[in-house]
């Protein structure tokens, strides 16, 4: 909790400075008509039917009479289908692509083609690794915090030291890669982490199966391992489950990022003692707040400048510190999750 | 010995040769991963090939009449999905009518493919391509975004394929493998012995052929495809016993690896031969080079699909290569023995065969 707090602080003093060095945040008028598209990984997935509600709100609170729609690639098909759908939004002319990229940078001929189209390309959740072909990240945390909290979350499980593994998504997924090279750092440079020991990342594709198949073999593997640190819905859910089915939670706990609903009993019966996760609502509502500014024209897209998002507040676009040259925008904060809190949130 | 080596069939050779492929890859990795040769391995291993089982008998019952169902998958996905949501709002319901329940979804599923295959005459692979996706598709509209999670399904459906019916030492037999393993040994014994069943190798070996014999081909390709979709369904039903947390993306590329395993186990891709002991026996070989390159050390994250490629062509080749060898010698066997049989003939009628060392000693 104290993780929390100060990254609350830091936000704080974020958008602080950032008022204070702009004069005035823009405030956008509504009622403007623009056509857009929330492109999830792929369809089917909770968070991402939460992004879309978010963006709905968004759309209905700023009158927009234009079409806003929600598309996405069949769970086979994430990649090909994301960059079918990229291409086809940009010859239907849409004002703007809201983007959680699946797609690495096989996205960025497509994308380019469709900024050249004039559609502004918004990524959220999932930015291009390049930054090519994208105009700005709607950021949910910053993902260099990230590693602190998965830290965090790892040293109150462990009790100060001892082994843990990291169970990812798909290998070349950009967050994922992004959040473990951050947890490494931070393992690796805070002398308040030296007792644990990272030995290991598996990638369990996001689907259960492979997920939980690989938590066993971590098991096996490492037999002192004391924590499977899991950043993926589908993967935290997946190894707790394994552990509880094998009776594996006394010795070996599990943690990472998690829904609320989906992770209650394992929270609650020891197994996966503290987790975390942002609002995907409120992702999928500053997301669509951006989209619109920049499709409108309201803003340029330039680093330094500030807009009101509705009920979320003041948001800056500023440098992307862990893409260098690309623009973000940094929502956070996310909440831990304990036995305390976690029944409210799943209700 | 000799006389029972020369009447062992193929098939079973084929089976005999599996099994030391098998033993050469646990011996393998038993030398290159600590703590691997233990109870925990045969229980991972057991409890993890339970689902793949069923889809690679029901991909063999296909692949056995010259066709394929790519489609296998995305009925595993859809049928779990379903199966959960059933329960979930009717957790009173009696276990015997949930299975029978996924069963018949899945056979429905099936019997579309079926129809399109056999009766419309659309090659296999393009229809089971397409019913891939759409059946993947009606799972993503059917679910409506949301998740079936273990916390929603009754103690008894979570428990059950864990549950340990007999134990020795660390060895434990649990009920999913159980229940898996009697049903590959029921469609095994069904294909050797049951008449009406030994028309999928008649149809898938020659169907021109067994037309002419009054063998109804079309009615045993949907037939195939039925019986394929409802073992599918089955493994649906375990799969949501076994994982509880089911998501759109349940299932997805267990047609490829049902494929793969039919194929390892020495079910002909072209149709008419293979046994349903084989595919399990492929499955389990899949299941256990993927489980132990993740714990070998000397394998990446990234050259782990490559190296798992690589050990299924080697173990594909090895098979082929010793099952010619065995083949070889029993010919050899039976050509000695008759030569010998032609000599003492000889020797009564006093006629003299010439020697032919040669051939023996290749």
């Amino acid at each position: 909790m104290k993780m929390f707090k100060t990254l609350c602080f830091a936000s704080a003093l974020l958008v602080g400075a950032s008022t204070g060095a702009m004069a005035q945040a823009i405030s956008l008028e509504g009622g403007q008509d623009v056509d857009m598209v929330l492109l999830p990984k792929f369809l089917g997935i909770l968070v991402f039917d939460q992004a879309n509600e978010g963006a709905q709100e968004a759309h209905a609170e700023l009158n927009n009479p234009g079409e806003l729609l929600f598309v996405g690639p069949t769970p086979e098909n994430s990649v090909a289908g994301q960059i079918e759908i990229m291409t086809t939004s940009a010859t239907q002319g849409q004002g703007a692509v809201m983007l959680s990229n699946n797609a690495g940078d096989q996205i960025v001929p497509s994308a380019k083609a469709a900024q050249a189209a004039g559609t502004k390309i918004v990524t959220w959740d999932s930015p291009i690794p390049s930054g090519e072909g994208e105009d700005v990240f709607v950021a949910q945390v910053d993902f260099g915090s990230i590693g602190e909290v998965m830290a965090d979350m790892a040293l109150s499980i462990l009790g100060g030291e001892g082994q843990m593994a990291v169970l990812s998504a798909t290998p070349d997924a950009a967050n994922q890669n992004a959040w473990i090279a951050s947890l490494k750092e931070v393992l690796a440079t805070n002398a308040k982490y030296s007792g644990i020991e990272l030995v290991d990342t598996v990638y369990g594709d996001d689907q259960s199966e492979v997920s939980y198949n690989r938590a066993l073999a971590l098991v096996d593997k490492y037999p002192d391992l004391g924590l499977i640190m899991s950043p993926t819905t589908v993967g935290i859910q997946a190894s707790s489950k394994a552990m509880q089915d094998e009776g594996l939670c006394d010795q070996v706990k599990v943690s990472g990022l998690g829904l609320p609903s989906e992770m209650l009993s394992y929270t609650l019966n020891g197994c996966a003692p503290e987790f975390a996760l942002w609002d995907f609502r409120d992702l999928g509502y500053l997301t669509y707040y951006t989209a619109y500014g920049m499709a409108t024209g309201q803003l340029s897209g330039e680093i330094g400048e500030t807009f009101t998002a509705g009920r979320m507040g003041d948001y800056t676009i500023e440098e992307d510190p862990g893409r260098p040259g690309s623009k973000r925008i940094l929502m956070g904060p996310f909440t831990v999750y304990t036995s305390e809190n976690v029944e409210a949130a799943a209700n | 010995m000799g006389h029972l080596f020369s009447r062992i069939s193929p098939q079973t050779l084929r089976i005999l040769a599996l099994l030391v492929v098998l033993l050469a890859i646990i011996f393998f990795f038993s030398t290159q991963v600590p703590n691997y040769l233990n109870g925990r391995l045969f229980n991972r291993i057991s409890s993890s090939v339970a689902i793949m089982a069923l889809i690679a008998t029901g991909q063999t019952l296909v692949i056995l009449t010259r066709n394929i169902d790519l489609s296998i998958g995305s009925i595993v996905g859809f049928t779990a999905f379903a199966t959960g949501s059933l329960i979930s709002q009717n957790p009173d319901m009696a276990a015997p009518l949930l299975v029978l329940y996924a069963m018949v979804v899945g056979a429905a599923f099936g019997a579309l493919n079926g129809v399109l295959v056999a009766y419309v005459k659309i090659p296999a692979i393009i229809v089971t391509l397409a019913t891939m996706a759409l059946f993947r598709s009606a799972l993503v509209e059917f679910s409506n975004a949301k998740s079936i999670t273990s916390s929603e399904l009754p103690l008894w459906l979570v428990n059950f394929p864990n549950t340990v019916l007999l134990k020795f030492g660390q060895f434990q037999l649990r009920a999913g493998f159980a229940a898996a393993l009697i049903v590959v040994l029921l469609v095994h014994f069904a294909l050797a012995r049951f008449r009406p069943a030994r028309r999928f190798y008649a149809v898938g070996s020659n169907p021109e052929a067994a037309e002419m014999a009054g063998i109804n081909a079309k009615a045993t390709v949907f037939a195939a495809f039925v019986f394929a979709g409802a073992l599918a369904g089955l493994a649906g039903f375990m799969f949501l016993a076994r994982f509880g947390n089911i998501t759109v993306v349940a299932g997805l590329g267990f047609e490829l690896k049902s494929v793969a395993a039919a194929v390892l186990g020495g079910v002909n891709i072209f149709g008419g031969s293979g046994t349903v002991i084989g595919a399990f026996i492929g499955a389990i070989l899949v299941d256990l080079i993927d489980t132990s390159l993740v714990r070998w050390e000397f394998v990446s994250e990234f050259s782990r699909e490559a190296v798992l490629g690589a050990l299924i062509l080697l173990s594909v080749t090895a098979d082929a290569v010793l099952m010619r060898r065995l083949i070889g010698l029993r010919a050899n066997r039976e050509k000695k023995l008759a030569r010998a049989a032609i000599k003492e003939k000889g020797k009564t009628s006093e006629v003299n065969t010439p020697k032919q060392t040669g051939e023996t000693a290749t």
